[in-house]
């Protein structure tokens, strides 16, 4: 029994819009295991689970569990054969409590069979936490909940409703060290009672850690699947880009021939900018220099410069573009002072879906692309400049009027890049511009901001993976609780000295 | 996946997929007559109204003068329409389009009738108030950040409540120039003048909405207010701006309505509240499907005045007229939603 697997993939297809997403994809989950998936984005992964959730449903192929065809045509079939997921994207009801949450989708205890107990629902949802994390209160609302605790009340939710395989879906993006201790030591304890767990995720230094057997996709295809202990880091990357070799931050760093701080003129300087989040912070910013701002999650590197582009108020401080003084106070201020900020949540922040791609890399330049003397743009020029910027940055898309919401995590993000790039600017702010994508659309992300510094402009380089931030800046500074704690240059800048000035008490200043 | 080659060409044939029949079923994942519906559902329903009515009343239905009839009354319906498209399409609501109706044509009328202005005058404060009027909506919307749908509600009151302090509650039609009665009955080319009037409005709307730089934002920033927000573009201003427009559209109608009239009667908006904004829904659902569009709203008006006609001219009651009416906002809404998924 134990050697057939729990779930058999054959033959797979998704086709959408111009993108064939899966393409015949063919492999197993081995049961009571904990099996990781990974790929780059629109290597299908999503895809797959989206079909296994029984939300979208695949052109052909089909879903063995335990070897006998299944059909998922709605996740309510899904829920049934024990399919569990938490997805990417949390979708709560923000008032809903922790016990509700919990419950939903099983039985709920009842009074008569028709009102709801809520003792024993409290009850129910407390004994399935108390394993996985007994700090959480069922009675608590959702919205009062860490990311890292929302998480585990959908795993917690899943197993109740007597889930066989577990999809976890990026599970720790944005969340710290201890958090994804915390979520690993669950997917064990899952795994313990007889579990399974499919973990997809970019970070490979939790695959290779956390997962039994691991699952490797590229192109909508299988590339390769087998036990993780016979497998490593660059093994995985080649597998996963279909190239090379995985190489060390330290030396991307010196392949890229970055040393200290350039020598340019100040194009950005802030001075004792503070808010409720934020309190007094200053630097400043080189023509042809990568700026990192490292700090954990909640640290106010996100808020900082936020307020710098204007996006939220501040109670104080100065910005100063190229020696003088500027208004930034709302973003279209900070434009015209030659600030642009790509926000940290792409989706919610950096474009509009609705629109096409032409219409959202030209959206904070129309203007340029008017007839003469009219307030009515050229869609002819807006298409050649969107074309050109689809050719830069080589974004796969199936033509600049395909709507973004078809394109995948990271094209978008090139998308939204390449609406600054259109806008252009002294000094680009990129708030996480490689989170959630693929190994190979980060390299050519750094090779742009490469490229932008070496025009002479300055960039602000945000960064949760710190192995990036050694890889591109010339400096990093750090904060800690809205403080400036350090700063760090040339060949201090390591993953080490980083994550010790993030942890470190506020005040001791690493060399 | 294969390499694509990001190119026009690409688009009209994904790779690995022969063209042919059925290709564009396939690719969206969307049932073809569901697509179909989507995109010509409303036009389709139009036809086979024209002709069920065509049928029944062969003598007076499909003729000349019942569509120089329809054309002249839908005319008002349509300019409410279009400047409610403006809001709509930024994720606002107006629902004090009646009272600003009312306000206005009782601001024109009454400095006509009992101040003497000259009408051209009186037209253009009328207008003023149609400004003001939609810039105070704007302001509490977008500036002071109150839901739109609550508070334009609550200054339809406070419209209304101008309009009976300058009225008095009472029907004005003496004193009323002929010239301003002229306005909307008179013909040119054979055609009412508010056909021509409410043409020159949706030229303006659609120029602005379609072609210009500041449609293409308000359309931004309908689809993703922060991202519009951080891309540059003065929210604010841009829905104080729409807010202005609904109040003008909403003048220049109570000003047609009052000059066909020859009279202003206390709160005559109110007729066109529902189906303005039944006209938009109906809309959504034609040509840009999903997608709120002032072509759109076009057809959309068109088509409920000549369900009103044809009801009329069955000799069905008012009753019937609205039950029908309500039947097809409600009908356009889902349809509009079936658009959205087909696209």
């Amino acid at each position: 029994m134990s050697g057939e697997p729990l779930v058999s993939i054959r033959g797979l297809v998704k086709q959408y819009p111009g993108v064939l997403a899966v393409d015949g994809a063919t492999f197993d989950i081995p049961r009571e295991q904990i099996v990781g998936l990974v790929g780059k984005n629109g290597a299908g992964k999503s895809t797959v689970i989206k079909i296994l959730a029984g939300a979208v449903q695949p052109d052909a192929g089909e879903i063995l569990v335990d070897g006998r065809p299944a059909s998922v045509h709605d996740p309510r079939q899904a829920e049934a054969l024990g399919f569990g997921f938490m997805h990417q994207e949390l979708e709560q009801f923000p008032l809903m409590s922790v016990a509700e949450k919990v419950t939903k989708g099983s039985n709920l205890p009842r009074h008569a069979g028709v009102l709801v107990s809520w003792r024993s629902m409290y009850e129910q949802a407390r004994t399935t936490l108390a394993d996985l994390d007994p700090t959480i209160d069922p009675r608590r609302p959702i919205d009062h909940l860490s990311i890292a605790q929302k998480r585990i009340v959908m795993i917690a939710r899943a197993l109740l409703a007597r889930a066989r395989l577990l999809v976890l879906d990026e599970p720790t993006t944005s969340l710290t060290d201890e958090e994804i201790k915390h979520l690993h030591a669950v997917c064990r304890k899952v795994r313990e009672r007889g579990g399974t767990v499919l973990y997809v995720s970019h970070r490979l230094d939790e695959i290779l850690s956390l997962t039994d057997t691991v699952i490797v996709m590229r192109d909508g295809q299988l590339v390769t699947s087998g036990p993780t202990a016979q497998t490593d880091r660059s093994k995985l990357i080649a597998a996963i880009t279909g190239t090379g070799s995985g190489q060390t931050a330290a030396e991307r760093r010196r392949a890229r021939g970055i040393a200290g701080r350039p020598t340019g003129e100040e194009i950005l300087r802030v001075t004792d900018v503070e808010s409720d989040v934020v309190s007094k912070i200053s630097f400043d910013l080189r023509a042809g220099e990568v700026l990192g701002i490292g700090g954990l999650v909640g640290a106010g590197r996100t808020e900082l410069v936020r307020l710098i582009y204007g996006a939220d108020p501040r109670t104080a401080g100065q910005v100063f573009v190229a020696g003088s003084a500027v208004d930034t106070t709302t973003p279209p201020k900070a434009l015209a002072a030659g600030i642009v900020l790509l926000p940290e949540d792409r989706r919610n922040q950096g474009m509009v879906l609705d629109f096409n791609l032409r219409e959202n890399v030209t959206l904070p330049s129309l203007s340029r692309f008017c007839r003469k003397r009219t307030p009515f743009p050229d869609r002819g020029r807006e298409r050649g400049a969107a074309r050109k910027m689809v050719e830069r940055l080589s974004i796969r898309s199936s033509g600049v009027e395909t709507p973004v919401r078809h394109l995948s995590g990271g094209n978008q993000q090139k998308v939204v890049l390449a609406k600054w790039l259109e806008r252009g600017a002294k000094v680009f702010i990129f708030d996480e511009p490689t989170a959630g994508i693929d190994v190979e659309a980060k390299e050519e992300i750094y090779q742009l901001v490469e490229d932008l510094v070496k025009q002479g402009n300055g960039v602000i380089f945000i960064s949760s993976e710190f192995s990036e931030m050694v890889a591109v800046c010339h400096r990093v500074i750090v904060l800690q609780e809205g403080r400036l704690v350090g700063e760090l240059d040339g060949d201090a800048i390591t993953e080490r000295n980083i994550i010790e000035l993030c942890y470190g008490h506020v005040g001791a200043v690493a060399a | 996946m294969p390499d694509v080659v990001a190119t026009d060409e690409a688009q009209r044939r994904p790779p690995g997929e022969e063209p042919g029949a059925g290709a564009s079923a396939k690719r969206t994942g969307v049932p073809p007559w569901q697509q179909f519906i989507a995109k010509y559902g409303v036009l389709v329903a139009l036809v086979v109204t024209i002709i069920v009515f065509s049928a029944l009343k062969p003598h007076v239905f499909p003729t000349g003068s019942n569509l120089k009839a329809i054309l002249e009354q839908f005319s008002p319906l349509a300019i409410i329409g279009f400047g409610l498209t403006v809001v709509l399409v930024m994720g606002d609501f107006d629902l004090s389009v009646a009272g600003m109706i009312g306000l206005g044509s009782a601001v024109v009328v009454s400095l006509m009738s009992k101040h003497g202005v000259n009408y051209l005058l009186a037209i253009l404060i009328g207008l003023l108030v149609g400004v003001a009027g939609g810039a105070v909506n704007g302001a509490l919307v977008a500036f002071a950040g109150a839901s739109s749908f609550i508070i334009t509600l609550a200054m339809g009151q406070v419209f209304n409540g101008f309009e009976y302090l300058i009225t008095k509650q009472e029907t004005i039609f003496q004193g009323i120039p002929n010239a301003y009665t002229q306005i909307a009955t008179g013909t040119f080319l054979g055609l009412s003048n508010q056909f021509f009037i409410m043409l020159g409005v949706l030229a303006i709307i659609y120029l602005l909405l379609e072609q210009s730089t500041i449609g293409r934002f308000m359309y931004a920033l309908g689809g993703n207010q922060e991202a519009a927000r951080l891309s540059g573009i003065r929210v604010r201003e841009l829905r104080t701006l729409g807010f202005m427009i609904i109040g003008v559209c909403s003048v220049v109608a109570g000003i047609l309505i009052t000059s066909q009239n020859d009279s202003q009667q206390p709160n005559s908006g109110m007729p066109f509240f529902l189906p303005a904004f039944a006209s938009v829904f109906l809309g959504s659902a034609v040509l840009r499907p999903g997608r709120f569009n002032v072509l759109g709203t076009l057809v959309g008006a068109f088509f409920l005045e000549v369900i009103s006609f044809g009801l009329t001219e069955l000799s069905l009651s008012t009753s019937v007229i609205l039950l029908v009416q309500g039947v097809i906002l409600a009908g356009a809404v889902l349809l509009s939603r079936l658009g959205r998924a087909a696209t």
